[in-house]
């Protein structure tokens, strides 16, 4: 294998393979970074004269491109570099007449820059560009059978089929000269660019191609994992790969965190475990009647499993989603708060142990890790408060419940009286959202004499007198309270019409309802000393008193309710929306779990020691 | 006119009358919050600036927090007020003591709804930015939800179409 550190920020690695039914290896490839030239080639010929060919392609072609590289147009410099190849094997194939017959495909790619490239190639091995996660062909096999496909002859089902599908109409060898094709590419960041031999696409279907280019891996993974394919499709022939990556854009810290930052926590997995294992998570109630290992494994692997997929996949759901499990199978089970704590403490130690243990070997990939992972452990604690804050709504539900049942049981003679005022009309007030101005309160000015009444309106003639002359709500306090208490009904609706009068319309917060107490207050000190004005006997003043502070308790309970009434939307709206979250986490919830189950089959295929979705593309 | 201690513990005597003792039991029956505070604002005596009473504050504060609504909150004061007008007049021979008491008692019970309404509107900020995070999840979960689905149509092709 041929790995060779990224020049001008270009990733390259080529793999080759004889294959599990050859002996020999007829595919040779040049991975030659400091000229930007990367080749397979395929040979083929009886008496070990394919890899001859292959290899005198090759030579021939290295050394065109080494002398002229500099001073040929690449195009120009692609063709006559595959040219000089074909020659090369004619004339080796001419010197010996056992090798009569040899020849071999090339498919080559000559980087210009990071950002151009020039494709030539002869015969059926391909190239393929990995763009955005879609894969296109770049090359055309050179078969008799795709040439029949493009002259219309044959139907694209009658070519898979046909008996001389891997017969060639071109390589190199056969004659001195042959034709290239060539194309000109422009590369942009992150697209990958794959050269291979028949080996990798006759036993690996396309779309697992894709999947393994697109997985975000290091091209010496990939190369190594595309061999790995085709091997696992039959290895029927020698296989070859090279992987080429134009530079990233911006290698963003998330990228780095993703690829990197979670290989390197999945890599120390077992040290994670065996800090949680020091710290007590075996003998956490949570886990008991499990054995250690059972422990360590369902909790421990588990959340080292969904900090990893998080991190490759930059989300939180997983380990959101393990917080979830772990703390509402335990409360299910009767389990209380302090042992999940624990737990939840011991598996956060552990997690910061491992990240220190990371950023004292790699600081800056140390620093990242550190973040993303204090990310998802916040992101559990978040889920824990979430948990916790449903229960408390529950419980707060259910002694409200039992609060109002025993109030209505306490209530239930009153409630008969206030259906006989509602028979004889005097109740006024039926609207729920008002529900503390109750018909069973009793009324304190049941009817009072004119006297009383008449010292009422003096009292608060005389409280609007030293009212300063821009407090307009402290004199529309004062409006109120003499028609709540003057009113001979004496029922709640003056206060109710005052009260809305009053409230006028507000925002819904300090600024808005405080200026409407502060006058409500200001009006009872005026009327409170107003009182003591008035000429009257001290009876009556006490008298008077009663009345207009009945009168001004009922006010600021009416306004009080229209606050509450003005307030209680938005619990409404919060609980609704709460009910679409929960609804959609559900979705989610379901969801990946279902992702999970399709990507642990589809990644059991491509490499079972991995973790389960450790090859996934999917993103989010 | 009464001293002021004897006024308070005049008052004191009242408890029984205004509070529902004999329903809830003397420990902290419905309202009580609301009586303690009467107690001390005529144990003060003279005006004091509204809302001072923080015992009050805390008080209402904390049967909020235990799962109290403001209505029930606000209803409890109101009854504590009705009865005690009706007990003020028929306990307190004196003009004067009835004016004071009832000064006092009006005072707390304004107190009372204002910190009430506070709790409120302190409750539908809250509510407000609940909802805003509320919203703000839904849309990254629909988000989460879109790509999940996407990702689980092209695992299910790609398991479909046999890739070993």
């Amino acid at each position: 294998m041929t790995t060779i550190p990224p020049p001008l920020g270009v990733r390259v690695a080529g793999d080759t393979n004889v294959g599990k039914v050859r002996t020999t290896n007829e595919d040779s490839m040049i991975v030659d970074p400091g000229r930007g030239l990367y080749v397979v080639l395929d040979g083929m010929g009886g008496a070990n004269a394919g890899d001859i060919a292959s290899q005198t392609a090759r030579d021939a072609i290295l050394s065109f491109v080494a002398a002229r590289r500099t001073v040929m147009e690449p195009k120009a410099l692609m063709e006559a570099a595959i040219q000089s190849g074909s020659a090369a094997v004619f004339g080796a194939a001419q010197a010996h007449r056992e090798r009569h017959g040899m020849g071999t495909t090339a498919v080559a790619c000559l980087l210009v820059d990071a950002k151009r490239a020039v494709i030539g190639h002869v015969g059926d091995s391909r190239a393929y560009l990995l763009r955005q996660g879609r894969l296109q062909m770049l090359t055309r096999d050179h078969t008799i059978v795709e040439e029949l496909v493009d002259r219309g002859l044959l139907s694209a089902d009658e070519a898979e089929r046909h008996p001389y599908k891997n017969v060639l109409s071109r390589n190199l060898g056969s004659r001195a000269e042959t034709r290239v094709d060539v194309v000109e590419l422009e590369l942009k960041p992150g697209d990958r660019l794959l050269l291979c031999s028949d080996g990798l696409y006759g036993y690996a279907a396309a779309e697992a191609i894709q999947y393994v280019l697109g997985s975000g891996d290091a091209p010496e993974h990939v190369a190594r994992d595309l061999i790995e394919l085709a091997l696992r499709g039959g290895g029927g022939d020698n296989v070859t790969t090279i992987v080429i990556e134009a530079p990233q854009a911006l290698a963003t810290t998330t990228q780095l965190v993703k690829t990197s930052g979670a290989v390197a926590w999945w890599q120390r997995r077992q040290r994670f475990l065996q800090v949680a294992k020091e710290s007590g998570l075996t003998r956490n109630p949570i886990v008991r009647g499990l054995e250690p290992n059972e422990a360590l494994e369902l909790v421990g692997l588990s959340l080292c499993q969904a900090i990893f997929h998080d991190l490759e996949k930059s989300t939180g759901v997983n380990v959101w989603t393990f917080a979830q499990n772990l703390a509402g199978g335990w409360f299910e089970r009767g389990g209380e708060w302090a042992p999940l704590r624990g737990m939840m403490d011991i598996l956060g130690e552990s997690a910061r142990v491992v990240v220190d243990e990371i950023r004292a070997l790699e600081p800056e990939l140390g620093f990242l890790l550190d973040v993303a992972v204090s990310r998802a452990l916040v992101v559990a604690e978040l889920a824990l408060g979430g948990l916790l804050a449903e229960r408390l709504r529950q419980v707060d539900s259910e002694l409200i419940q039992l609060h109002t049942a025993a109030q209505e049981t306490m209530d239930a003679p009153a409630l008969d009286d206030g259906a006989n005022l509602n028979d004889t009309g005097e109740r006024f007030i039926e609207r729920p959202t008002i529900p503390f101005l109750r018909a069973d309160r009793p009324i304190t000015n049941p009817g009072e004499s004119a006297e009383v009444m008449n010292a009422i309106e003096k009292t608060l003639t005389i409280a609007r007198a030293r009212t300063a002359p821009r407090a307009e709500l402290v004199k529309q306090v004062l409006t109120g309270l003499e028609a709540v208490a003057m009113d001979s009904a004496s029922n709640f609706a003056a206060s109710v019409i005052a009260a809305r009068d009053l409230y006028g319309t507000r925002t819904v917060d300090e600024a808005g309802v405080m200026p409407l107490f502060d006058a409500l207050d200001q009006a009872r000190i005026l009327t409170a000393s107003s009182v003591h004005q008035i000429q009257a006997s001290p009876a009556t003043r006490a008298r008077v008193l009663r009345v207009i502070s009945a009168a001004h308790q009922r006010l600021v309970g009416a306004a009080t309710g229209l606050v509450l009434e003005a307030t209680a939307p938005h619990s409404e709206k919060l609980r609704e929306s709460q009910a679409v979250t929960s609804e959609l986490r559900d979705k989610v919830a379901q969801a990946e779990r279902k992702r999970a189950e399709l990507e642990r089959r589809f990644a059991t295929n491509v490499d079972p020691s991995l973790p389960w979705g450790a090859r996934g593309t999917t993103e989010w | 006119m009464a001293e002021q201690t004897d006024l308070v513990e005049a008052v004191s005597v009242l408890r029984d009358e205004v509070l529902e003792t004999a329903e809830h039991g003397d420990r902290d029956p419905p309202g009580s919050e609301v009586f303690d505070a009467l107690l001390r604002a005529l144990s003060i005596g003279g005006e004091s600036v509204p809302g001072l009473d923080l015992q009050l504050h805390e008080s209402v504060s904390r049967r909020l927090a235990w799962g109290d609504s403001e209505e029930v909150a606000l209803s409890d004061a109101e009854m504590v007020f009705d009865r005690l007008m009706i007990a003020v007049e028929r306990a307190f021979r004196d003009p004067d003591d009835q004016i004071v008491v009832v000064e006092a008692a009006l005072q707390v019970a304004v107190t009372v709804a204002r910190v009430v309404s506070l709790a409120a509107v302190a409750r539908a900020t809250r509510d407000r930015a609940s909802r805003m995070r509320e919203e703000m999840s839904q849309r990254q979960l629909s988000e989460v939800l879109e790509k999940q689905k996407a990702n689980i149509a092209k695992l299910e092709q790609d398991l479909k179409s046999g890739f070993r």
